[in-house]
């Protein structure tokens, strides 16, 4: 559930910052977001990655939608790679390890009674 | 521990922002990969979608405001209600669709394009800085600065383009930009006279002094003159009026002995241009078209690339109503006209640049030796900005000639090579007057007055008028010469080698409404042998495409502007009709392989037509290229830099010199003769077409495909590159070779019910590859069917073919 939760706040406050503000900005938002739902750390890193693959992805299929793939061949020839994929994996990276990051500093040290 | 992997953490989230937010370059280019792939921001943002809408734009800087009516073709008609916010919002209009192109040739001229490319760079900008590009730039932006009317347009252009570039987001600009992750700089009229340095170099560059040099030293002045004539005897000169030029007060020189160079030069020269390129131009009157008006055609051809070089723009303000092609950076029209005249260009190449060797007194180069005296030398420091290295400084020697170019530090192969480079565009040339002026000008005497102001590049500039006048001429400014003069390296250390004189404007080639009706320009020898001034082309006068004009304009009458689109499209290969008999008749038929029968048929039955579909272009380029590599292998097996002669001339010695030495090959140990080589290309020259149909098994057996007309992107990016599938070659009037052709296809019937025009250049107004508009004019290009260009007196008659609509409104102060 929290895993749900992460994923769409994630989603969510990424794209309104990234509406306005550069790129790396979602790496904050994603860290944030963490930090604050307090996943453990691998599921953490999961939902930040999915997050923003997702919508980095989603966007980027919007727009190749609108625009007839006007340039998305053309950039994929360009840097030899699927323009969707390079796109998804750049994005989902960066929010993975932001997501990891936040998680981490939340995650409380485990007692350990002997 | 905890710390510790928040750290670890942290630090790699931070690392891979940093490495995703800059470009890398691991022997390929990477773009900065997070900043370019985010979709709010990125390249994704470049994909347009939809019709452009109607909107208003608030502008710092205008005075009053300004329509900008968009017909279906994204050309800008631009209605202002003066000239100041006529050309800012030119330049604010042309940065919108083509900024990144504007500046990357402005990058290139000044030689820092290792700013944005790094060290791959390098030597191409350390050879435009010793090219002296900014030297000249200087000289052309004090000479604009002297004529307040054009130094203004040029300050509300580069107002219109620096509006534009503040109000961008790095989500807005240009692919380009985002790719080499750089930003546009402030736009000035310096960059203005870059880009016309750029012009000076293509066009009015053109020489083989060096060549020369060293084909004497090896040859002999004999075999000079008869390898590289500078008058080769072609039928159609621009202007044939043997006798007119009596009544010149000819300018005259000295005679002081000519002292002819006795050395090699070694060099590795920056690339030279392929010879073959050039322009057509011509006009017919009244007594030769079917309206009874004049028709204007001009093709000027540039090699190909996209964004193109060309944006068409119609200007309206009081004071002006004109349309045609204008250069992103350029205020005014350059190609065009108004409605009462038209006008059009082609290169006037002679030769405008000399070679001078420096003999410095010793190694600081402080000084060099001028009729007796040592002359000071400046130094130029240049510092070449190199993306992800230190700078690089070159010093380039600067003589009272201009800059050393080579020397021991740059390509020369040993320290004796000092040669300072005397170019005309170096000197003070009033970029952008003539064609402000002819941009206004209303008839003959208008005409005539503006091209007074044309120095450089020179152009053959055809003219049409309403009234019914036709006219050409030649203008630019011309050393006078002596023959071989300025042909081969010169002796800098005396002053009496040096240019003394120009020839006067007036004097210059010309000629108005000839009995004939037709006047044509093709690059060719401009006059006939009665002009009293030497002329030298520097490299080669084009020998062709003007044959193939005279014939068709001397026999017919009743043209249409229809006709003119046909005689653009004319793929009648004249080289071909002139060399391919002689060397079929010289083919031994008893010893052909069944391939060789097939191609010595289709040749003997070709009609010299290089159309999309001739399988006979095929067989016959390939041959010639054979043919020619081997006749003249002497100079490829020279190990220095020889040229080779013209295609014309070549064919002259292959009918009038069947014992020339230069027939055998030089590494066999038998003697060739005219009939070996002719045997032996053909035979290789067919092999070489078999290979080529093995290799392309999908591909049709036709010209087109052979031939590949590749229009290509500015940065080489084949995605972003075109192939089209035409006909024609070099040396034909349809121009279109592997990746030089027509750059800009215009029609002008200047008819007195009003003036009407075509046009089409490859490519599209828009310069975005993200954009319907980048190569939306491709396909009618490639079939020479230029559109009927919507030109007008007022702004209502656009309305049936208006697209959208933008109103520039001056800023709220």
């Amino acid at each position: 559930m929290k895993f749900l939760v992460q994923i769409i706040l994630t989603v969510i406050v990424c794209f309104a910052l990234q509406y306005f503000f550069p790129w790396w900005t979602m790496a904050i938002g994603a860290f944030v977001i963490a930090y604050f739902i307090g996943n453990s750390s691998f599921p953490s890193f999961i939902a930040g990655l999915l997050a923003i693959a997702g919508l980095w992805l989603g966007m980027a299929f919007y727009i190749d939608q609108l625009t007839t793939s006007i340039l998305t061949e053309k950039v994929s020839k360009l840097l030899s790679l699927n323009a969707f994929i390079l796109t998804a994996t750049v994005g989902g990276l960066v929010g993975g390890f932001a997501a990891l990051t936040g998680a981490l500093l939340k995650a409380k040290p485990k007692r350990r009674y002997y | 521990m905890k710390l510790l992997k928040v750290g670890i953490s942290a630090l790699i989230t931070v690392s891979l922002v940093y490495a995703l937010n800059r470009g890398w370059n691991f022997g390929k280019t990477i773009p900065p990969l997070g900043k370019f792939l985010d979709p709010f921001h990125g390249f994704w943002k470049n994909a347009e979608h939809g019709d452009p809408q109607n909107n208003t734009l608030s502008i710092p800087g205008l005075q009053a405001e300004v329509t900008v009516v968009y017909d279906s073709l994204l050309i800008p008609h631009i209605f202002a209600q003066n000239d100041d916010d006529l050309y800012l919002a030119q330049g604010y209009i042309t940065a919108q669709h083509r900024l990144w192109q504007m500046e990357f040739q402005v990058l290139s001229a000044a030689g820092r394009i290792s700013e944005i490319l790094g060290p791959v760079a390098l030597d191409y900008d350390r050879g435009q800085r010793r090219l002296g590009m900014t030297f000249g730039a200087d000289h052309n932006l004090e000479s604009l600065k002297k004529n307040p009317d054009i130094y203004r347009a040029a300050v509300n252009y580069a107002t219109g383009v620096n509006t534009y570039i503040q109000q961008l987001d790095y989500e807005d600009l240009p692919l380009e930009y985002k790719l080499l992750d750089y930003k546009p700089e402030v736009w000035s009229p310096y960059k203005l006279a870059l880009v016309q340095m750029n012009f000076s170099l293509t066009l009015n560059s053109g020489e083989l002094d060096l060549q020369f040099t060293n084909a004497l030293k090896l040859f002999g002045k004999e075999t000079v003159d008869l390898l590289y004539p500078d008058h080769e005897q072609q039928e159609s000169p621009i202007v044939n009026t043997p006798g007119a030029w009596k009544k010149f007060k000819l300018v005259t020189l000295d005679t002081i002995p000519l002292a002819v160079p006795d050395e090699l030069i070694q060099i590795k020269l920056s690339p030279v241009k392929p010879r073959g390129i050039g322009s057509n131009n011509w006009v017919v009157n009244g007594t030769k078209t079917a309206t009874g008006s004049p028709i204007l055609s001009n093709d000027p051809h540039l090699s190909l690339g996209v964004p193109s070089l060309w944006f068409v723009n119609h200007l309206h303000s009081p004071n002006v109503n004109t349309m045609g092609g204008t250069l992103a950076g350029t205020p005014g029209v350059i190609l065009g006209f108004n409605d009462s005249i038209a006008w059009g260009c082609t290169n006037a190449q002679r030769d405008l640049v000399d070679w001078y060797r420096i003999q410095f007194k010793d190694s600081t180069k402080n000084e060099y030796l001028s009729d007796g005296k040592w002359k000071p030398a400046r130094k130029v420091i240049e510092q070449i900005t190199i993306k992800g290295e230190n700078p690089f400084y070159d010093t380039v020697v600067y003589t009272h000639h201009g800059p050393v170019r080579y020397d021991e530090t740059f390509r020369a192969e040993n320290e004796h090579a000092q040669f300072a480079y005397r170019w005309l565009s170096h000197d003070e040339a009033e970029p952008l007057t003539a064609f402000y002026l002819l941009n206004r000008a209303r008839n003959y005497e208008d005409y005539m007055k503006a091209l007074d102001h044309h120095f450089s590049p020179a152009q053959n500039f055809v003219f049409a008028a309403v009234k019914g006048d036709i006219a050409m001429r030649v203008q630019g400014k011309y050393p006078v010469r002596r023959k071989d003069e300025g042909k081969f390296i010169l002796d800098g250390t005396k002053t009496s080698t040096e240019w003394k004189a120009f020839i006067p404007f007036d004097q210059n080639v010309g000629i108005k409404n000839p009995a004939s009706g037709y006047i044509f320009s093709t690059n060719q020898y401009p006059v006939d042998a009665t002009y009293p001034y030497h002329i030298q082309t520097g490299d080669f006068y084009e020998t062709f495409r003007n044959v193939r004009i005279d014939q068709i304009l001397g026999q017919r009458t009743n043209l249409t502007p229809q006709d003119m689109m046909a005689m653009q499209n004319d793929n009648y290969n004249v080289q071909a009709s002139q060399s391919l008999p002689l060397m079929l008749s010289l083919i031994d038929r008893s010893k052909l392989s069944p391939a060789e029968n097939i191609a010595f048929d289709t040749l003997s039955s070709w009609n010299f037509f290089n159309t999309i579909n001739s399988t006979g272009a095929i067989y016959y380029e390939t041959w010639w290229r054979d043919f020619y590599a081997n006749l003249w292998d002497e100079m490829a097996e020279s190990k220095t830099l020889i040229p080779t002669p013209s295609e014309f001339t070549t064919i002259q010695l292959m009918k009038q010199k069947p014992e020339l030495a230069f027939y055998d090959i030089q590494r066999t140990i038998v003697k060739e003769t005219l009939r070996d080589i002719a045997n032996l290309t053909f035979k290789s020259s067919v092999k070489k077409v078999e290979d080529w149909k093995l290799e392309h098994p999908e591909t049709p057996f036709q010209w087109t495909y052979f031939k590949d007309t590749y229009i290509e992107h500015l940065l080489r990016l084949e995605p972003f590159s075109f192939h089209a599938r035409n006909g024609g070659n070099s040396g034909i009037l349809n121009a279109s070779s592997h990746r030089w052709g027509p750059s800009w296809r215009m029609i002008v019937s200047l008819e007195k019910t009003g003036v009407k025009a075509w046009g089409v250049y490859p490519g599209g107004q828009s310069g975005n590859p993200g954009s319907k508009f980048y190569g939306n004019m491709m396909e009618a290009w490639t079939n020479a069917k230029p559109y009927p260009l919507k030109f007008t007196d007022d702004q209502e008659s656009l309305a049936p073919s208006t697209y959208f609509t933008i109103q520039l409104k001056p800023a709220a102060k």
